[in-house]
């Protein structure tokens, strides 16, 4: 009773921000919660079902496939998403032109602040068969015929995980960067004075200094694996969707489009459930309470 | 101690945070707390129609997707007017976007509504199955208005009725049809008639690519452009197939899935291999599809019979000397003469079960087809959109932006005429979809159906995949999700 007395201010202040998650986070998961248990109409009795809304999505062919979807499209994100800004991050380090350094930053950050719908429309710009940039410079450099990059299954996914990982990359090195900036300049003199070489520096110094961010970074771009829907709304087309669709997608269907909300909210559910099995793991794996 | 304060506060937590979520009631109507009025909305872009009208009959909230003014402050003129026609406080919500969303999610909430516009009949079946919308009808047989037939054909209805035979919806506009158009002035220029045969088609298309047809002495031209699937019925009517189900005793079946498919993919996948059809098709938008035709880039497409006339009108305010004449052109024959064109799902209100006010909404849907309704839909406020003087009207600059088109474009209602002579070229179009264009056949399980049919006709069209095998992985995928009888 002495502790809350003392910080009563702190819980006071916390209260709005309590307040929006409650709201906004928490009521509406616990009403979904709760639709993902009814035959849900959107007027009149709602009366409930047990597990049937999950037994009828847990049978929909299109559900697992959706999840593959996510899995593989949401695993390359994860895996290049962490990697490519890394490796930019340790480049731009090694850089001495703050000037350089500066400009690629910003050039690097700038897809961060697009929409997917902005996104969108420059990938089917630079990817178009007829005029697009990237078609123009195989065809002129290597002389190959036009690829419908968009609407090629072949290409869909690769594009998917590329167009995520460019949008992205300047925000996750930007936290990389701010990572190794805070790292000891001690440690790097230390190592000079022992004879390591730029090579053994990062290999010996910056790596291990920057785990904590590291695992910081993969764990927050895990929550959102299972998230991905902006995109795949934007970018994806008949020709491609059974290679694209991912599970927010289906969810986004069966509520919105095919007006079942109860099949959805158990989807919805699904989804939270794979998302806190995947966190754990990754938690698990790579040992993140012991940063 | 401080273990537990903090156990306390998170049972407290918890407790609140169930109560809050099963408290709602189970009635829909009052389902959601947060569930707001249309006019309690703040960030709702709400015009209301009450503020400098009276309010005699009584409040209406409207929720539509097309009919209201083209900005936030020309809606909130329309909402006035209809304020002032009607002697009812108006409010009237049109989003700018995801319509259909901000309906589904309006009916979700338990947000009220009087009026909500639709244009989905697949929707309308589905949110009778919701219990959703009331029954009309009695108030349209009983209506003199809407029963009248030289006001909305008898035979129309149908389209409006549920499984129970009942009535529940009401027209907002005259629906038209999609149809192949083309570029009038190319074919003259090229010296080319309008095609009758897919041979014909063709010649015509290969010509647009090949002809220079625009003059800059550039091959930058394509023959043919769609926006996806959509719609290419004008040309697969030439092998008989009609678009979603056709029911064939008794038995569900997909034409566009059949074999009498194949030869149809195998021609569209010759156009793009020989480059005589956009190779964007399958990502093109139907704005990307109709700035194509409109900036000279293509020689067809395929789209809505009203769009023949405001192509046109577009090019002609654009330019009064341009040479672009858009001409709407009948479906391509099958083998036995049969012409086969999409109409277009109608465009309808419902009133939700939960409205607030039904008799204002009866009110405004018969003044919606009366004159004064059609002026209003079609040209839009008096004063803003249109002026009358001594009985002549005259568009204003916001007017001819609008192209007569609030909502209603095209009405049902035989006793009103425009005061404005139709658009170029519209006429012939809407002759050819009076006389040919049937609506599809909306079945449950077509949004199902519709991703395989999709999937697989535009890997066919584009070549990604030989025509027979996408149209057996079609039947194959078809049977096995029971989406298809034979």
């Amino acid at each position: 009773m002495r502790t809350l007395k003392r910080q009563g201010m702190l819980y006071i202040m916390m209260v709005p921000v309590v307040l929006y998650f409650v709201l906004f986070a928490y009521y509406p998961l616990a009403r979904g919660l709760q639709a993902s248990f009814q035959d849900y109409k959107l007027m009149g009795d709602r009366p409930y079902i047990g597990f049937d809304n999950y037994e009828t999505v847990a049978h929909d062919p299109t559900f697992w496939n959706a999840l593959w979807n996510t899995l593989a499209i949401g695993g390359g994100i994860l895996v290049a998403g962490f990697l490519a800004p890394l490796i930019v991050a340790l480049s731009l380090n090694e850089v001495w032109s703050r000037g350089f350094k500066k400009t690629a930053q910003l050039v690097l950050y700038v897809p961060h602040l697009l929409s997917w719908v902005v996104i969108g429309g420059i990938c089917i710009f630079l990817l178009s068969p007829d005029t697009g940039l990237v078609n123009l410079l195989l065809a002129k450099g290597f002389g190959l015929a036009p690829i419908n990059f968009m609407a090629e299954e072949g290409w869909a996914r690769v594009v998917m995980v590329g167009s995520a990982v460019w949008k992205d990359m300047g925000y996750n090195c930007i936290l990389f960067l701010a990572g190794i900036v805070a790292i000891s300049p001690s440690l790097f003199e230390a190592a000079r004075m022992d004879g390591a070489t730029r090579w053994q520096q990062l290999r010996y110094v910056t790596l291990p200094q920057l785990l904590s961010t590291m695992k910081v970074i993969l764990l927050l771009n895990t929550l959102g694996l299972f998230r991905i829907f902006d995109q795949i709304f934007v970018m994806r087309n008949p020709a491609i969707a059974s290679k694209v669709d991912v599970l927010m997608m289906y969810t986004f269907q069966k509520g919105i489009m095919e007006i079942r909300i109860g099949p959805a909210a158990a989807a919805s559910f699904f989804v939270v459930l794979f998302t806190l099995l995947l966190t754990v793991v990754v938690r698990r794996m790579t040992r993140f309470d012991e940063v | 101690m401080k273990r537990k304060i903090h156990a306390l506060l998170t049972v407290t937590t918890a407790s609140a945070l169930l109560l809050s979520a099963c408290g709602g009631k189970e009635n829909g109507a009052n389902a959601s707390p947060s569930a707001a009025s249309p006019s309690d909305s703040a960030a709702s872009p709400s015009a209301s129609g009450g503020a400098s009208s009276p309010a005699a009959g009584g409040k209406l909230a409207i929720l539509a997707g097309n009919v209201g003014g083209k900005t936030p402050e020309g809606n909130t003129e329309f909402a006035k007017a209809i304020g002032s026609l009607t002697g009812l406080d108006v409010t009237l919500d049109k989003p700018a976007s995801d319509y259909d969303q901000k309906v589904l999610t309006a009916l979700g909430s338990g947000a009220k509504y009087d009026l909500i516009e639709v244009s989905d009949v697949a929707k309308l079946r589905a949110f009778i199955a919701q219990g959703v919308v009331t029954d009309l009808t009695d108030f349209v047989q009983g209506s003199a208005e809407l029963s009248d037939p030289s006001v909305i054909p008898s035979g129309e209805w149908e389209q409006l009725k549920g499984a129970d035979g009942k009535i529940y919806g009401v027209f907002s506009k005259f629906q038209g049809a999609t149809m192949p158009i083309v570029r009038k002035d190319w074919l003259d220029k090229l010296k080319l008639q309008e095609p009758k045969t897919l041979d014909e088609l063709y010649n015509v298309l290969k010509a647009f690519k090949d002809g220079d047809p625009d003059g800059d002495g550039k091959p930058n031209t394509y023959g043919l452009s769609t926006s996806g699937l959509y719609d290419i019925q004008g040309i697969m009517s030439a092998a008989g197939l009609k678009y979603r189900y056709v029911m064939k005793d008794g038995k569900r079946t997909i034409p566009y899935a059949s074999d009498a498919a194949i030869p149809m993919y195998e021609w569209f996948a010759k156009l793009v291999k020989e480059g005589i059809m956009d190779p964007n098709f399958i990502t093109n938008d139907t704005a990307k599809m109709r700035n194509l035709f409109l900036t000279d880039r293509v020689g067809m497409i395929t789209y809505w019979d009203a769009w023949v006339g405001m192509f046109n009108n577009l090019k002609q305010q654009e330019d009064p000397k341009t040479t672009f004449v858009a001409a709407g052109m009948a479906s391509i024959p099958a083998s036995d003469g049969t012409i086969l064109m999409r109409r277009g799902d109608p465009d309808f209100w419902i009133i939700p079960a939960n409205a607030p006010h039904p008799d204002a909404a009866k009110k405004f849907l018969e003044f919606w087809h009366t004159k004064e309704g059609i002026t209003l839909g079609s040209l839009g406020v008096e004063g803003q959109d249109y002026t009358v003087d001594n009985g002549t009207y005259t568009l204003t600059e916001t007017g001819k932006a609008a192209n007569m088109d609030h909502g209603v474009p095209y009405w049902y209602n035989a006793n009103v005429k425009s005061p404005f002579p139709p658009l170029p070229g519209v006429t012939e179009a809407m002759a050819l979809s009076k006389q040919y264009a049937t609506l599809e056949l909306a079945l449950d399980t077509w949004p199902d159906a519709e991703k395989i049919v999709t999937n697989y006709a535009l890997k066919a069209m584009s070549g990604q995949m030989a025509a027979k095998d996408a149209v057996a992985k079609m039947q194959k995928e078809l049977k096995d999700a029971k989406l298809i009888d034979e």
